[in-house]
């Protein structure tokens, strides 16, 4: 089972019935035969951003319809604060979740909309306009309560989402691919205010998104996901930096992965060499691997450098030859893509360092890295197929 | 020609083609009814062709005060409640039976069909299958019993057709939006759905309406002893031979139209409040 807990809470008895914990044990969800979802068990901490990444159909928007209430787990218990959820609806459970469409009503003004939480509870007529207004001037919609949704620009719709899910006093606000409907410009926009809303309200948010860089600059806690299950969930740093296994390390884009059989291990100093016979150097790490079982590594693209050679040239340890493919500039640095040892490994050179020597597809030439720049994956790499697919962003 | 002009896009010989093939079709559809328009104001001299002499409302008293007519008056009277009913059942039972069919559940298909059928199934059969049921059920026949039964089966897969492309239409996150912000499942339907989906149930009262208003293979055996109005306009056409027959069909009309007009202008309205803010 590949399943791990974010990080250990061992108080989560202390958590309180105000708490905007999300604790998720075993929860599994099956539509038919297919697992959505299979036995996750996560904790997002009390005020926590966390970001739940993946690719579609990974289960992520499962994962956050299930918390919301708009979906029930076929199996596993779902916690907010202290209190088990599964099977009340979303108003008891203290969520708001804020839908990718929006879903503003189309027939009711804006005021209206913002203020149909307190309709449903029978709040009379002014007292409800009232707060809807209050709730739209934190928003800076005040302006255009009349106004019908249709009429409103997607980042105004969007706010207008949030107010109307804040007007719920939640403790828990559920965002499912919020930013996915909205141009570059606004995405940015919208992407800050977000994260400086859930400062200023100290709540639980929960984000969907497959985007990587969203995920990274959003985030206080990134859930990465594969097909149902949860691969890691860590910091963006450590997600970034030190990705647990081959999927992860692809899929956050910045990533090279090595895979080769370990020559000697003496103490966590490991030697690999790649089938291809390059050799690669681990000075210290956990590892217990055994001689000659397999393992994989990864290197930061931007902390690989390139010079040129030739593919006959020997090329001494953490290093590898290869064939340029293409370079693409990115303004400070440029993307260099080549093909190695049969797969694709990437570097990203800095502007300055590319245009002293610059390579153009066709040439031959040897990428170099630092040994303490490698870091061990948890998992022998299975093959790369997924990860051109998966390489977004970077 | 060699010296190649620049071309701005001229129309193609196809565009003079159809277009005669519109205006022919528009001719066929409007001219009968412009016709019958026409001569319901003939005067007195009493022709059914025209030309159209000494203009009058004449045929129009007729038809209100029938000497030589027949009951159009009771008819219009049985024809206009039962449409009314009609309406009201087709959009009550489509709009449910359209939310139900929004789950999937054992069945849906057949009784999809089962319900469409009765498209398929030519008129006047089922009016006589209705009547020869009815006798033998030891019922009396009447537009308000048997009449309604056969009118329903023709108005209900109308209804039931557009209500499910109404409803596909219509994205489940606003219901779901509904039951987060604390909705029940009735305020969802009174405050969300049947607020949004109302230009589709206008649309199905609209067909309800007409379709019982105008219909006669369902009438026919179905309405028992006292005829509906279209019924009674066939019966006119046999024995009546007077302009009044084009009075009542230009008033007849008029209502259709009166109708259309009042169901298109409400979805109008709508909209246009949707759109524009208050």
């Amino acid at each position: 089972m590949n399943t791990m807990t974010a990080k250990a809470t061992p108080d989560t008895a202390a958590a309180t019935r105000e708490s905007g914990e999300i604790r998720l044990v075993g929860v599994t969800k099956k539509f038919g035969n297919a697992y959505a979802v299979e036995s996750i068990d996560l904790t997002i901490p009390h005020g926590s951003y966390c970001c739940l990444l993946g690719p579609s159909g990974c289960g992520k928007t499962t994962i956050l319809r299930m918390i919301a209430g708009h979906e029930t787990p076929s199996s596993g218990e779902i916690y907010i604060g202290d209190e088990m959820v599964v099977g009340k609806p979303p108003v008891e459970r203290g969520t708001a979740m804020m839908f990718q469409s929006y879903a503003l009503f189309p027939h009711l003004s804006i005021l209206d909309n913002v203020a149909f939480y307190l309709k449903m509870r029978n709040v009379g007529k002014d007292e409800r306009r009232r707060k809807a207004l209050e709730m739209l001037e934190r928003v800076q919609l005040d302006h255009l309560k009349d106004r019908m949704p249709a009429q409103l620009s997607g980042g105004q719709q969007q706010r207008v989402a949030l107010a109307r899910s804040l007007i719920t006093n939640p403790k828990v606000l559920l965002l499912d691919e919020p930013l996915s409907a909205l141009d570059e410009f606004l995405r940015l926009k919208m992407r800050g205010e977000l994260k400086s809303l859930q400062d200023e309200l100290g709540i639980t948010f929960v984000h969907v998104t497959h985007t990587q860089p969203e995920a990274i600059a959003l985030a206080d806690m990134v859930v990465v996901m594969d097909t149902g299950r949860i691969d890691q969930a860590d910091s963006a740093n450590t997600i970034f930096n030190r990705p647990k296994t081959p999927y992860v390390a692809r899929f956050m884009g910045g990533q090279n992965v090595l895979t080769g059989t370990v020559e000697s291990n003496a103490g966590g100093a490991v030697a690999l060499k790649s089938a291809a016979g390059s050799t690669f150097e681990i000075p210290s790490s956990d590892s217990a691997a055994a001689v000659g079982s397999k393992l994989s590594i990864a290197v930061r693209r931007d902390q690989v450098s390139i010079r040129r050679g030739d593919e006959s040239s020997s090329v001494g340890a953490n290093s590898i030859a290869g064939v340029v493919e293409a370079t693409e500039y990115q303004g400070s640095y440029v993307k260099v893509t080549l093909q190695a040892e049969g797969d694709e490994f990437v570097a990203n050179v800095s502007d300055r360092a590319f245009f002293a020597e610059p390579v153009e597809a066709g040439d031959a030439v040897v990428a170099t890295w630092n040994p303490e720049d490698v870091h061990v994956l948890s998992k022998v790499d299975t093959g790369g197929a997924a990860g051109s697919y998966l390489d977004g962003g970077h | 020609m060699s010296s190649a002009s620049p071309s701005y896009g001229s129309r193609p010989w196809t565009f003079y083609v159809l277009a005669l093939l519109f205006t022919l079709f528009v001719i066929f559809l409007y001219g009968p009814m412009l016709a019958v328009l026409v001569l319901s104001f003939q005067g007195p001299s009493a022709s059914l062709v025209f030309p159209l002499r000494d203009p009058s409302l004449m045929w129009f008293d007729e038809l209100f005060n029938p000497r030589r007519t027949g009951d159009v008056v009771g008819a219009f009277n049985r024809s206009l409640p039962l449409a009314l009913v009609v309406m009201l059942l087709t959009v009550l039972i489509s709009v449910t039976a359209g939310f139900a069919f929004r789950r999937r559940f054992k069945g849906a298909t057949l009784i999809f069909y089962t319900a469409i059928a009765s498209l398929i199934v030519p008129g006047l059969v089922l009016s006589i299958g209705t009547i020869v049921t009815f006798r033998y059920l030891g019922l009396s026949a009447s537009w308000n019993t048997s009449g309604l039964g056969a009118h329903l089966s023709w108005a209900l897969p109308f209804g039931l057709l557009i209500m499910f492309a109404v409803l596909g239409r219509l994205n489940p996150s606003y219901e779901e939006a509904a039951y987060d912000l604390g909705a029940s499942k009735w305020q969802t339907v009174k405050e969300v759905v049947v607020p949004i989906v109302f230009p589709g149930m206008i649309a199905v009262a609209l067909f309800g309406f007409t379709l019982s208003y105008d219909e006669f293979p369902r009438s026919w055996l179905t309405v028992g002893s006292k005829n509906t109005l279209p019924l009674e306009i066939w019966t006119m056409t046999t024995n009546v031979t007077s302009p009044a027959l084009y009075a009542l069909g230009t008033v007849t009309t008029i209502i259709s139209f009166l109708v259309i007009a009042i169901a298109l202008s409400s979805i109008l309205f709508i909209q246009r409040k949707r759109s524009r803010g208050k």
